[in-house]
């Protein structure tokens, strides 16, 4: 019980913050900052106490809410925390401080603004991840929009008008599409056997047509696809990565993209199975051309931003790899990559951010050679990008190890066309490490070149935050098992539902075949056991 | 029919009048200014409550037999409106304190609960032109710029021809029927015959102009620019809402089918769409929420596609919705002593760095108009989009919904002027005065009430 209201306060505590900060004098910046901070370290103390109380071995909601919030229509208040949110909540308020923090000498106009609006977008992150009622999760998902419209277009570089505005377009496109397929879907509920409903539960049960399902499956997928992003929906990313201020790049990076794959994890593929199955050879080539294409794009850029936002459309085409291949191992790797993403190029930008004001530019051309002025910062930058190949040890390795062997096994025996389209991913691999070490190559050794000489290096601020970041990034890299616990049942649930075929006349055929669902279910159980094992063997060999 | 019926079933309307007659008498005691303002409240916050009391009290009474009838879901409608008129007085005060405004715009709201009231074609016209007909002396009040005289001869003009329109289709109606009942109309859709049909048509054209639906559309810019600042938000919020009510009242409760449909959706589409993408090059701001509404006028008459029994309820909780992000907007607009200059869209530039609530007030109407969540103007597009899909017009709600999509950028180029440019060197702004801002103190509660509590509304409508 008092978990349950611990899980509200987390969710309402921005809200809060922000109300406060509307009280405090414009001219106080050290007043308004100090608020956000705290009320950002308290969310994060907050949220890994409900982590520790996380029950993994449970199935369904924890710490769960259920108030009538449109009561006319079945809409409910709806959040609780299961598998598949729970780490990237975590995530989250990890990066919460992390951003306001980061933002503390960067950030020198309208602060007061500039905070309340990182709050509230705290606000509507936390609450598209832990809605559990559609008609919740589509108000939260919209309204991330705004605020990040206005970071972008109020504290962002010189084309900032013309990245927000592409960004909030290409985003609202995708909503309005998601929004008539929400309507749709709730709606025709009664038509397909189930009662009018909101709640994710309630739709999971649902069976529709496969025409039917594959409409909605699209819409759907245009939406979370352009949020991803996936090729060839990602044009908008690198202009918002590069004209946001570091905060919102982080913010961006780090937890935005992770709503489109936690879109299709959560909602695309398990609510549409049937329409998955069909379009899974579509899903999966997308994945694989994200990964390549995303890899050869970062490669050619010369502005330092763009080479990570680029890394981005890679990195994430591994959890679409992961998600769609149904293999528990990669769902799991799916969902490691997410935070492992999250975390490592949020780093990256607030480096570069970092750098960024010392010397206000992003040319790669105009560095060189920081390792040698620069020595504390060129480590920190050096595990990053090592983190961002797959180093084992680090996060990145678990993420994109599990994610490429779940994607193998799922598509073997060698030799298929879709064997050859999960085997071609992993070029992402050998072309991220070319690009991230080029890049680093470039920036932190040769000779010493750099705008503005001399340079401070990290200051105390600094290097707790980043410090912080390392220590998550190792500690996800060397001890994975203990995350992985958190998210198997859910992995598991999300398998069942995405394969198990539900079209109306699946219903029919469960009628006349009562018998066999029992040894179908004792069989999958079966595959369950024997597919936990050998990730407990690969966390268990990491270290 | 007793004359306490008369007194009980009409005391909306009659708090209305005794608060014209008191005005139209003040003068001569030497009430003036700020005074006449106070007493034009209070009777129109009196006709709300009164109205509001019928709703709860459900009362139900044919009080002119065929003419004239009380019930209280128009109870509602009539106290909703009312409450809406009151940021119109509030903003009213400083500039048309003294003078006919007040006793116009009561005699306009006046007709509007005729309008609402009525159950014969005989009241429903006088109530439709007691409405319109003081808007357009109200337009001329603004008489220091030329656009105005412009604007109420073209305002004033479609008006009449709308109100020929309606004539021709009630007399092809009655001749049809012989009956002057608003029920007619109803069977006439159900009938199809070529002169129901052509009556139908007619009707429905004339309220499609009084809406500013394309293509009977032009006027509306013209007037919302030319008119003053709380006679555009009355146009806007308050003349629509009543329009629009109006036709609900006619279409009653009949789910419409066949070619009904088509009539009903595709022009408020070219609305949506053609308001939507006009509304982007505006430079006034005035203009452009004419021609924002001209798009908001087709998401209204997109309620209609549905089943009969939900349009009532779509209707009237859009008509909140939009009211009151409306009348926000223009009360939080800052006051500059050059009428002419004071909504070009310019002027809100660094809007922020001058006057932060006034700029967040704005950029919060302008999200909810543009139908964002989790503002109410979302609730309000859903609640429309959803009945015309359960009424099973998918396509067309999808239209629909692209169509809005295209109205999110011209909304957001105000936030983008407002939060995004640097300052300008602006004419003399005057602060709003504290009767604006308690206006929009009043919006800005109820829209924070609409997005925290919709089921609270849509339970209660």
């Amino acid at each position: 019980m008092a978990d349950t209201t611990l899980l509200n306060l987390v969710l309402f505590l921005p809200v809060l913050g922000a109300v406060a900060l509307f009280f405090v004098a414009p001219a106080r910046g050290d007043v308004v900052r100090g608020l956000a901070l705290v009320t950002m370290l308290v969310q994060l103390v907050l949220t890994s106490i409900l982590y520790l109380h996380f029950d993994p071995a449970a199935t369904g909601l924890q710490f769960e809410t259920r108030l009538p919030w449109i009561a006319d229509w079945g809409v409910y208040y709806q959040i609780g925390l299961d598998g598949y949110n729970v780490l990237l909540v975590l995530l989250t308020a990890f990066l919460g401080p992390i951003v306001v923090a980061g933002a503390f000498s960067a950030i020198r106009k309208d602060v007061k603004l500039f905070y309340a609006t990182v709050l509230l977008l705290q606000f509507a992150m936390l609450g598209t991840f832990l809605a559990q009622d559609l008609f919740l999760f589509y108000i939260f998902w919209e309204a991330m929009l705004i605020p990040m419209f206005l970071i972008i277009g109020i504290w962002g570089g010189e084309r900032r008008i013309y990245a927000t505005f592409k960004f909030v377009l290409y985003t609202a496109f995708g909503s309005i599409l998601m929004l008539a397929a929400v309507i749709y879907l709730v709606y025709s509920l009664p038509e397909a056997g189930g009662a009018r409903s909101f709640a994710f539960a309630d739709l999971y049960q649902v069976h529709l047509p496969l025409s039917v399902q594959t409409i909605l499956l699209v819409a759907f997928s245009i939406s979370f696809a352009i949020k991803v992003p996936m090729v060839p929906l990602h044009t908008w990313l690198p202009d918002a990565h590069v004209e946001a201020p570091t905060a919102g790049s982080v913010v961006l990076a780090g937890v935005l993209l992770k709503m489109g794959t936690y879109g299709f994890m959560k909602l695309g593929f398990p609510l549409f199975p049937d329409a998955t199955q069909l379009l899974t050879p579509i899903f999966m080539t997308l994945a694989v051309v994200s990964i390549i294409y995303g890899a050869c794009l970062a490669l050619v850029q010369t502005d330092i931003k763009k080479i990570i936002a680029y890394s981005s459309i890679s990195h994430l085409g591994y959890v679409m790899l992961g998600l769609i291949s149904l293999d528990l191992i990669g769902i799991q790797g799916a969902i490691m990559q997410m935070v492992s993403h999250g975390l490592v190029a949020g780093g990256l930008f607030l480096m570069i951010g970092m750098i960024y004001e010392r010397c206000h530019t992003r040319d790669i051309a105009a560095y060189g050679g920081l390792a040698k002025v620069l020595p504390v910062y060129s480590v920190v930058f050096m595990i990053l990008t090592l983190a961002s190949i797959g180093l084992p040890t680090t996060s990145g390795f678990t993420g994109e190890f599990m994610v490429l062997l779940g994607a193998f096994r799922a598509t073997w025996p060698a030799g298929g066309a879709a064997f050859v389209t999960s085997a071609s991913a992993v070029l992402g691999v050998v072309l991220g490490a070319l690009y991230m070490l080029w890049f680093a190559q470039r920036f932190l050794f040769g000779a010493v070149k750099a705008p503005h000489q001399p340079l401070q290096d990290l200051d105390l601020r600094e290097k707790t935050i980043l410090a912080a970041i390392v220590l998550a990034v190792f500690a996800l890299g060397v001890f994975p098992d203990e995350p992985m616990k958190k998210t198997e049942v859910a992995a598991k649930q999300y398998r069942e539902l995405v394969a198990t075929a539900r079209t109306p006349e699946s219903i029919a055929r469960i009628d006349v075949v009562a018998e066999p669902i029992a040894t179908v279910a004792a069989t999958t159980e079966a595959i369950d056991a024997t597919a936990a094992l050998p990730h407990l063997a690969i966390s268990g060999s990491k270290p | 029919m007793s004359w306490q019926t008369v007194l009980t079933a009409m005391a909306p309307e009659h708090l209305l009048l005794l608060g014209i007659v008191l005005l139209v008498l003040a003068p001569l005691a030497g009430i003036k200014g700020g005074a006449a303002t106070t007493l034009a409240l209070t009777a129109v916050l009196a006709a709300a409550i009164a109205a509001a009391a019928l709703h709860v009290a459900g009362y139900d009474v044919a009080a002119f037999q065929g003419h004239f009838s009380v019930s209280p879901a128009s109870s509602l409608a009539k106290a909703i409106v009312l409450a809406l008129a009151i940021p119109v007085v509030l903003m009213s005060r400083d500039d048309f304190a003294d003078g006919p405004f007040a006793i116009l715009l009561l005699s306009s709201l006046y007709g509007f609960c005729l309008l609402l009231s009525s159950e014969s074609f005989l009241t429903l016209f006088l109530g439709l032109e007691l409405m319109s007909l003081p808007v357009y002396a109200l337009v001329l009040l603004a008489f220091t710029r030329t656009q105005s005289t412009e604007a109420a001869l073209k305002y004033l003009i479609l008006g009449g021809t709308a109100s020929a329109l309606f004539l021709m289709g009630v007399t092809l109606l009655y001749g049809g029927t012989n009956s002057m009942s608003i029920g007619a109309f109803t069977s006439a859709l159900m009938t199809g015959d070529l002169q129901a049909t052509s009556a139908i048509v007619l009707i429905t054209i004339a309220f499609f102009l009084k809406a500013a639906i394309v293509p009977f559309h032009a006027w509306a810019p013209d007037a919302y620019e030319g008119a003053s600042v709380p006679v555009t938000a009355y146009m806007a919020t308050v003349i629509k809402a009543g329009v629009l009510l109006a036709a609900v009242r006619l279409f009653d409760v009949v789910t419409l089918t066949g070619p009904a449909v088509d009539l009903v959706a595709i022009l408020p589409l070219v609305s949506i769409v053609w308001g939507n993408l006009a509304a982007m090059r505006q430079t006034s701001f005035r203009r452009m929420i004419g021609y924002s509404s001209i798009a908001h006028a087709g998401y209204l008459f997109y309620a209609f596609l549905g089943a009969g029994d939900t349009r009532y309820q779509a209707v009237l909780f859009y008509v909140i919705a939009y009211g009151v992000m409306n009348m926000l907007a223009f009360a939080a607009l800052p006051r500059s002593d050059d009428e002419g200059s004071r909504d070009n869209i310019d002027l809100l530039r660094g809007l922020f760095q001058r006057k932060p609530y006034t700029a967040v007030v704005i950029a919060l109407a302008m999200l909810s108009l543009a139908g964002l969540p989790p503002l109410p103007g979302f609730v309000a597009k859903f609640l429309i989009f959803r009945n015309v899909m359960e009424a099973g017009y998918t396509l067309y709600a999808v239209l629909g919904l692209v169509g809005s999509y295209l109205g999110i950028y011209f909304y957001l180029r105000v936030i983008r002027m407002m939060f995004m440019s640097g300052d300008v060197a602006v004419p003399a702004q005057r602060a709003p005065d504290r009767w604006s801002f308690s206006a929009s103190a009043l919006c800005l509660a109820v829209a924070l009430a609409l997005s925290v509590f919709p089921g609270w509304f849509i339970g209660a409508l």
